[in-house]
């Protein structure tokens, strides 16, 4: 067997190991529901309640920061991030969470938001226009 | 017909319209005169006509640049990019770089440098020039259509950057136009500003990064496009050593602006270090590592005749994962994977076309010609230098398979069907895998140096090998134990002792040419680079410190304390107050406001032993108020040669997005609600009061003149009572004033905003021979604070230093191949 044939079988060998690493390392999308049913980390897509309290009180503690978010499915559900509170947190308007269910809470250690972006068509500042209307 | 509105400026929006088109024309022209010019090479009149469409489109492109420009620079807001990308509180460097903030404008900067290259190789390519430009010109006229923004059959095809406003937004049925005709006709007058650049973006790199990486994304399609050339013209064993500059070029560009993005998240990021594995960063350094890869089996190539078809379909695939990476980050299938804002801006099935068009044209070539292909029959030997460089460039491609198969985990979401994640902790993920390669690849760039093409003498060998490797395991030691880096995994370690090694085995081919062998330097120059980048990555990714680690046992609020061992990467710190942070005596001192930058001033200070202060520095974070897109921190380091302290700002109370809210109209009453409740004293002249914060010396009583705004009559009684604050090591003056008029008594409070307090003169008490001040003080609370983080990173400079190296290693190496090819 020539060497480059034996090479090209550790190759492959390898890049199997990489898809499986890759596919045991990776994580699931669910619902605050499915987080309550595995002990598992996972991803949970949703969207902050803005009509709920969000808690930061940095002169308490600067690495506590709490908020409720509904996820995709409607269900509601506090979640608890260890750490401040990100900026501009309160202009998002999709949140991505990485964590676990801890009792009735959701510990996040990473928070992915999508703020309104000025990539969006539909955010042009006519409002800010307005009030300097008002003001003539 | 449209209609007039007031004020629009539409010419140079016509005009650059016109370029657009113009541009893909004239590219698609030259693809197809260069192409009947490489299938008749006797008939010139071919390849006039092809230079005539490249130079022609790189005149359009340059003519689309400038109207864009026109339109930002003369902030016509009428236009859609124009608004979304740029304001008229931009200094002129960053309109510069608000051209390429969009994707219209990141496509222009691809298709103007795509431009230049090909009339760099109008000049210079000669036997190549008309296969080698077929391609480039497609490559061309595919880029082109991404911006020529025109509904063909009912789809629009490419995003236009001289789309106006109120044709991409539905301005018509914003609130304040709705059944007002007349308003919406002088729609203009409204639009008083753009939306401006992201303050992150508001960066010196903003202005040279994207054009450096784009330069090495267009010049991928150079060594690409001989391949191709190579394969159609059954030129099949010259293109390589023809293609070999401009690979080595595109590697060097690119792998320039891969690390200046590294340094600027590094600078001016406040994600907290150097590199973070997002599927953006993926995608710029996917095709860098196959490009890595093809360079190294173009050069077993060139040298032995092995690894021809290895060779091509990596200098295939190369571009190919240009267009892929591409694909990933504008089309906006990343989606919530990715914290960079790339939204898909209609552009999805267009990207996906770009990619299958050149992958086809590959796959199909590279087929029809298979048989044809030079191929070795002769097994390479175990001890020569073509092996084991052709394991490398394929382990390279492992790891490039690895970004891969993980940034596109979307990818396969949307083809399989499937709910994969991410990994929940992707930067460790990427960190063990990524590091298992580096390992198997700084040790080859390492030994493959003691080997020699076709045959090495294998005791020779081995005993060099094993010298270098035994002093590098002596060297290692020491340095993993003085960093730190001994408590890092052991694959870390490993790297540490491949790139060690690689550095001395370089290092050593490196003394040998510059005792003559002059032409090897370029190699162990950049392989050092290489090894330095890998050492400095490793000690500063791998030690670094969060220093701001707040370890008070205070705070602590009942919840925190049932989710225990967190990271408590965060420290509060008031006004004024300090606070020991590692060896550094840290103080929040102040801020310094030039709008719409907020710094705050964070003062370190090294006091040894006996109390004296041995280094004493000032750092001011900055964060952005802005009212678009909220609080953005960007962080201020301190550098020293071989650490970096880096601080910023994660929260505070002092910094407020709406403006507007500043207490004016406050009453007192209002204004004493803001303080704990009240401390009268009854003083005389001398006398001290104390207060938290400090204390204050009543130095004089007197009579005032003038109250504020008010006239004072010879009726009126108004003394003032002169204080002496010191708080903190500072000395206030401040004068509560006490006043009688028509036998009513006022009283006008003075503050001392920095030490938190407030002074009433509120009583006169003759008798006593005394009068009474009344001390408010903030609560705790109301004093203005910061949330800081503040992260060492030791090392770093390696880093940058070996990036550098790296940098002047390749060019060396772009010399000699250039040389080469004018000998031959």
């Amino acid at each position: 067997m020539k060497k480059t044939s034996i090479f090209g079988l550790v190759v492959i060998a390898i890049a199997i190991a990489v898809i499986i690493s890759v596919y045991s390392n990776s994580s699931t999308y669910g619902s605050f529901k499915d987080a309550q049913n595995t002990t598992s980390e996972l991803h949970v897509v949703g969207h902050l309640n803005k009509s709920k309290q969000l808690i930061y009180d940095a002169t308490k503690d600067a690495n506590y920061f709490s908020f409720y978010m509904k996820d995709n499915k409607g269900q509601e559900c506090k979640v608890v991030f260890i750490g401040s509170k990100p900026q501009d947190f309160e202009r998002s308007e999709q949140i991505v969470l990485t964590g676990q269910m801890k009792g009735s809470e959701f510990h996040a250690n990473h928070i992915l938001m999508k703020c309104p972006s000025k990539y969006k068509n539909d955010q042009v500042d006519i409002t800010e226009a307005k009030s300097k209307q008002a003001s003539i | 017909m449209d209609t007039a509105f007031k004020g629009e400026h539409l010419l140079p929006g016509h005009l650059g319209q016109f370029f657009t088109i113009l541009a893909f024309g004239s590219a698609l022209f030259a693809a197809i005169s260069y192409y009947f010019a490489a299938t008749n090479p006797t008939d010139t009149s071919w390849k006039r006509l092809g230079r005539i469409g490249t130079i022609t489109n790189m005149f359009s492109v340059i003519g689309i640049g400038t109207c864009l420009y026109y339109v930002i620079l003369n902030h016509l807001f009428e236009y859609n990019y124009a608004s979304e990308h740029s304001s008229r509180a931009l200094p002129i460097h960053f309109i510069i770089s608000s051209f390429w903030d969009g994707q219209e404008g990141s496509f222009w900067l691809w298709n103007f440098w795509q431009g230049v290259i090909s009339c760099v190789l109008v000049r210079k390519a000669k036997s190549w020039e008309a296969p080698v430009l077929t391609v480039i010109a497609l490559s061309q006229a595919v880029l082109a259509t991404m911006l020529i923004g025109v509904d063909i059959f009912g789809a629009r095809i490419g995003s236009s950057p001289f789309i106006l406003l109120r044709e991409a937004i539905d301005l018509k049925s914003a609130p304040i136009f709705i059944g007002n005709p007349e308003a919406y006709h002088h729609y203009l007058a409204y639009i008083k500003d753009g939306n401006g650049m992201n303050p992150l973006l508001e960066n010196y790199w903003m202005v040279i990064h994207p054009p450096t990486l784009f330069l090495g994304f267009a010049s991928m399609v150079v060594p690409f496009a001989y391949a191709i050339a190579g394969l159609w013209q059954k030129r099949y064993k010259e293109w390589v050593s023809a293609a070999l500059p401009y690979a080595l070029f595109a590697m060097m560009i690119l792998g320039t602006g891969i690390i200046m993005g590294a340094f600027w998240a590094y600078e001016s990021l406040s994600f907290g270090g150097f590199w973070a594995w997002d599927p953006v960063e993926n995608a710029s350094i996917i095709p860098w590592l196959i490009l890595v890869g093809a360079v190294h089996v173009m050069i077993v190539y060139k040298n032995t005749g092995h690894s021809y078809i290895t060779t091509t379909i990596l200098v295939l695939a190369s571009f190919v994962l240009v267009l892929y990476a591409s694909f990933l980050t504008r089309s906006g299938i990343l989606g919530d994977t990715s914290v960079h804002a790339f939204t898909d801006a209609g552009l999805f099935w267009h990207l996906v076309a770009d990619v299958v068009i050149f992958l086809v044209i590959a796959v199909v070539l590279l087929v029809i010609r298979w048989k044809e292909l030079p191929k070795t029959t002769k097994d390479e030997e175990t001890y020569s230098r073509e092996f084991w460089m052709f394991v490398g460039a394929i382990f390279l491609c492992l790891s490039c398979f690895h970004l891969v198969v993980v940034s596109s985990i979307p990818v396969w979401n949307a083809i399989f069907g499937t709910k994969l994640a991410p990994p929940t902790d992707p930067v460790k993920h990427y960190n063990i895998v990524q590091a298992s390669f580096a390992v198997v690849v700084t040790l080859l760039t390492g030994f493959t140096q003691f080997l020699k093409y076709k045959k090495t003498d294998s005791v020779k060998f081995f005993i060099s090998t094993l010298v270098y490797l035994v002093i590098a395991v002596l060297i290692t030691i020491p340095v993993i134990y003085f960093t730190g880096a001994i408590k890092l995994q052991f694959v870390f370690i490993m790297i540490m002792v491949g790139a060690i090694y690689s550095i001395l085995a370089n290092g050593k081919v490196l003394i040998d040419a510059l005792k003559g062998k002059f032409k090897l330097a370029g190699s162990a120059v950049a392989h050092i680079g290489f090894g330095l980048i890998m050492v400095g990555a490793l000690i500063s990714a791998g030690t670094s410190e969060i220093i701001s680690v707040n370890n008070t046992g205070e705070q602590f609020t009942e919840e925190f304390v049932r989710a225990k061992n967190n990271p408590r990467e965060n420290l509060l710190m008031y006004k004024n107050t300090p606070i020991k942070m590692g060896k550094y005596t840290v103080t929040y001192v102040g801020d310094s406001v030039s709008a719409p930058d907020h710094f705050f001033k964070v003062d370190y200070k090294v006091v040894d032993a006996s109390g004296k202060v041995t280094e004493h520095f000032i750092l001011k974070p900055n964060a952005q108020a802005n009212p678009k897109m909220g609080l953005i921190a960007s962080p201020d380091t301190k550098h020293y040669l071989f650490s970096d302290l880096y601080t910023h700002i994660t929260w505070s109370n002092n910094i407020s997005v709406d403006d507007a809210s500043a207490a004016d109209g406050h009453t007192e009453a209002d204004d004493d609600k803001k303080y704990e409740a009240p401390i009268p004293y009854e003083v005389k002249v001398g006398d001290t009061l104390h207060f938290r914060e400090g204390y204050a010396i009543l130095t004089s009583l007197g009579k005032v003149d003038k109250v504020q705004d008010i006239a004072l009559t010879d009726k009126d009684v108004a003394i003032g009572a002169k204080l002496k604050v010191v708080s903190h090591d500072k000395t206030y003056e401040v004068e509560p004033v006490y006043m009688i008029r028509s036998n009513n008594a006022f009283d006008f409070a003075r503050k001392v905003d920095d030490a938190g307090v407030k002074f009433r003169f509120s009583q006169v008490l003759p008798k006593k021979g005394k009068v009474e001040i009344t001390v408010f003080q903030q609560p705790e609370s109301a004093k203005k604070w910061i949330v800081m983080r503040a992260i060492q990173f030791p090392d770093i400079n390696f880093l940058w230093s070996g990036t550098i190296i790296m940098v002047i290693g390749i060019l060396l190496s772009i010399f000699r191949r250039n040389k080469e090819l004018k000998v031959n």
